[in-house]
């Protein structure tokens, strides 16, 4: 004997199963199913060929499922013009920033002579430069389709930024004798621009990838 | 005369419509008229927009009634899998063409209404400009053609 609901039901697994989320939108499509079915059972057929009808009239599952992520692809390209947005306006504040302190000689810069001021804003200069010369120049980046190999790039790219940093602060800073503002160059040369390439690196694989699969739709 | 000539072509009976055609050598746009083939999908797909949002232009809407009215208006040619529609829905309200809203029915069934917004109606002249450029385009062409 044809159960209707017990169908229905299954019908709603299967659709599950395909990734299609419940509530929404699986409820709305379990409404337009029953409508549809509604409207049959006025043509006289028997319940399970309408019930057949109108789910071979709804689709298959992973065809739905496979528009429903384009959606989500949608969304989630506006997150990342969010992050992009947020990443140039940090850099560019805090490069602001650094610069405002050289240049009015805030807290340790009021020991720096004016050459070291120079090299200091070149310094700031370069690593704003890098950082948004990866975005700026992401169409000679090579195109990572994998996000896994993209994430992985950029988790190592830190980890080595990370390591050389502890190597520079515990190994080779102690190992001179700096004036203060030998110490602020020095500081921002060796740690601020390396932090440049990689931020440059990683902003630039991640747009170079995102740009190629927005053109090619895919 | 001719609307019999166009429900047989309808049913695909090519050879009554062989014998019609060789009894009444009636001229080709009756054929034309009568005898639409279905729209074919790339068609279907791009015109998904335009006519979901000149449909809600006339009032709030839910998805299957859409699909009929579209149905109904096209004569069943502009055959839409019915499950299709509701991604394009979607996409449509995160683009901030259009705004839904759970509401019940007169029936007591449940149903998420669609409705146009400002940007949807901005959206809906545009469709409109380029596509009556597109037919005005196919038009001349056509018209130059039994010159």
């Amino acid at each position: 004997m044809f159960d209707l609901e017990q169908s229905i039901a299954d019908w709603r697994k299967q659709m599950l199963a395909a990734g299609i989320k419940s509530p929404v939108p699986l409820e709305e499509l379990e409404i337009h199913l029953r409508e549809e079915i509604e409207r049959q059972v006025k043509s006289g057929l028997s319940e399970q060929e309408f019930f057949n009808s109108a789910v071979q009239k709804i689709g298959q599952a992973h065809m739905i499922q496979n528009e429903f992520k384009k959606v989500e692809a949608t969304k989630e390209d506006r997150n990342w013009k969010f992050v992009e947005n947020l990443f140039a306006v940090v850099t560019s504040l805090f490069s602001l920033f650094l610069c405002g302190m050289v240049i009015f000689k805030m807290g340790s810069f009021s020991e720096a002579t004016s050459s070291q001021q120079t090299s200091c804003l070149v310094g700031i200069g370069t690593f704003a430069l890098l950082a948004w010369g990866g975005r700026l120049s992401c169409r000679m980046f090579p195109v990572v389709r994998a996000r896994q190999i993209r994430d992985a790039i950029c988790v190592s790219g830190g980890a080595l930024l990370m390591l050389w940093w502890m190597v520079f602060v515990h190994i080779i800073l102690p190992r001179h004798d700096f004036t203060t503002g030998k110490l602020l160059v020095t500081i921002l040369w060796v740690m601020i621009v390396p932090c440049g390439i990689f931020l440059g690196l990683s902003w630039g694989i991640e747009a170079a990838a995102r740009k190629k699969v927005a053109m090619t739709g895919s | 005369m001719s609307f019999d000539f166009g429900s047989l072509a309808e049913f695909g009976m090519e050879r009554e419509l062989f014998l019609w055609r060789a009894i009444f050598p009636l001229d080709i746009h009756i054929k034309s008229m009568y005898r639409v083939p279905m729209i074919r999908k790339e068609l279907v797909a791009a015109s998904a927009e335009p006519l979901i949002l000149s449909l809600l232009a006339k009032g709030e809407s839910y998805g299957y009634a859409i699909i009929q009215e579209v149905k109904a208006r096209s004569g069943g040619k502009m055959n839409w899998t019915d499950g299709m529609l509701y991604p394009v829905l979607h996409r449509m309200e995160r683009r901030g063409l259009i705004k839904a809203r759970w509401a019940e029915s007169e029936t007591g069934r449940k149903r998420k209404y669609y409705s146009l917004k400002k940007d949807g109606k901005a959206a809906m002249a545009r469709h409109h400009e380029q596509w009556s450029l597109v037919h005005s385009v196919l038009a001349g062409l056509k018209k130059e053609q039994y010159v």
